[in-house]
């Protein structure tokens, strides 16, 4: 809590978010960092823009931010919002980034 | 039960060309486009009867999928546009995979003359899908090779009046839509969104799985999916010399499968067929209602206009000039000890 009190003070616009990769990706590549400070007002759809940029991603690719095992389907919301409705006790916003399973079992 | 049960291909394939193992998200994927191209040239309502004679096009459309190198959908051409997807042959796919191949297949399929759309990031687009339908005009010579929608948009709208008739007419659309509902398990507040889906009349279904192995989900009773499972495999289907294709394979003869809900890989694609622009309206306006619903979480949003700062999806595909560089840099500009900060 300390840790995101502080940063808040020194950062009043800015939102604490802790991103990760989940664990069993195996598409998508890991960010070199774990915890971002971001703009408030950047809309989620800016969010998703500049990852899918960062990770060099194709417009075809599928890549999905989830908050509490929920995508987060409305796009239009700002970055504010999303902390507001979803951040932990601890202050953190925390967002998995995960692309899709895939299926190839050899059968029943 | 809530779904439908007409035309599915619950082929495999034994032999050299087995596809046991790896094939069975593309052979989903072939389930619910081929019923796409029942609904598209047979009609919703149409059901296969044993031994009934058929009419043309059923045979046209069973042609379309069977496993031959050179038709539009057989597991074959799925697998080789694979590679271009990044896929190597033999690879697994999942939902989205196999509906970007299915898309890029469809643009040669002159017959169908099918707009597919794959709403990505969770986001569907109507005047996206507007453009799609209403752009694609297949002009006069310009039919054998259908150019790309991509060159539709940069070409901007098609000249010659003959034309007219045809940009004011709506081109069938398959609409998909890959989603991610959870992490490890589909969150359980998507539940009741999914079965609402099925009901929609434009459902094509929905293509999945549990986790590794692919389904393809064609409705639900209560909290079980109602699926056909692509691992049955059978001897590949050979045209006989008379033209007569052999097409009890291609349809069930077993009841279908079903599941518990809660047991669905959260990694899906729902897939919708419109057959014109007021069966699209019609769509948009249950997937509203969708949302009044209460204790259903929506899936994906319905949008009117691209949000901003997404404005055409191909942006992200090029190469990112010297602006784009520097508005990145803008974006991770300084550092913070442990954070990085992210502004505009």
């Amino acid at each position: 809590m300390q840790e995101t009190t502080d940063i808040r003070t020194k950062y009043p616009s800015k939102i604490p978010v802790v991103l990760e990769r989940y664990q069993k990706e195996k598409t998508l590549p890991q960010l070199s960092r774990v915890k971002f400070l971001v703009s408030g007002d950047l809309s989620m759809s800016q969010f998703v823009y500049s990852l899918r940029a960062r990770l060099s991603l194709t417009a075809t690719q599928a890549f999905y931010l989830l908050v509490d095992n929920k995508s987060l389907p409305c796009l239009s919301l700002t970055v504010a919002e999303v902390y507001e409705a979803n951040k932990d006790d601890d202050g953190f916003l925390y967002i998995t980034y995960a692309s899709q399973d895939t299926f190839g079992d050899i059968g029943p | 039960m809530v779904g439908f049960c007409s035309f599915f291909l619950v082929a495999g394939g034994t032999g050299p060309t087995s596809d046991t193992g790896w094939g069975c998200m593309l052979r989903c994927g072939q389930m619910i486009f081929a019923q796409a191209l029942v609904c598209r040239h047979l009609g919703r309502d149409w059901r296969w009867v044993k031994g009934k004679k058929q009419m043309e096009n059923y045979y046209n459309v069973l042609n379309a999928f069977i496993d031959k190198k050179d038709s539009y959908y057989s597991i074959h051409q799925i697998a080789q546009m694979g590679v271009g997807e990044g896929k190597s042959i033999g690879q697994w796919y999942g939902p989205n995979t196999v509906a970007q191949v299915l898309k890029k297949l469809a643009t040669f399929d002159t017959w169908s003359s099918l707009a597919v759309h794959i709403a990505m990031d969770n986001t569907v687009v109507m005047e996206e899908i507007r453009r799609l339908c209403k752009l694609s005009c297949p002009c006069p010579g310009a039919s054998a090779f259908p150019a790309a929608e991509s060159d539709l948009l940069s070409n901007g709208y098609p000249d010659g009046a003959e034309c007219m008739d045809r940009l004011l007419s709506w081109k069938p659309l398959v609409l998909l839509i890959p989603l991610r509902l959870g992490l490890t398990d589909i969150n359980e507040a998507y539940i009741e969104t999914l079965k609402h889906c099925f009901m929609m009349p434009q459902s094509l279904g929905v293509i999945g799985g549990k986790p590794n192995s692919a389904h393809y989900f064609i409705g639900y009773v209560g909290e079980e999916l109602i699926y056909l499972d692509p691992h049955t495999t059978q001897p590949a289907v050979e045209p006989m010399e008379s033209g007569h294709i052999p097409d009890e394979s291609f349809h069930c003869q077993h009841p279908p499968c079903r599941m518990s809900i809660a047991e669905l890989d959260p990694s899906i694609a729902v897939g919708f067929f419109c057959n014109n622009e007021e069966d699209f309206n019609d769509w948009c306006q249950q997937v509203k209602k969708l949302s009044l619903i209460r204790g259903a979480l929506p899936m994906f949003e319905l949008v009117e206009h691209q949000p901003s700062h997404f404005s055409s999806p191909d942006v992200l595909n090029l190469t990112p000039d010297s602006s784009d560089a520097d508005r990145l840099e803008r974006f991770f500009d300084s550092e913070d000890e442990d954070f990085e900060i992210l502004s505009l």
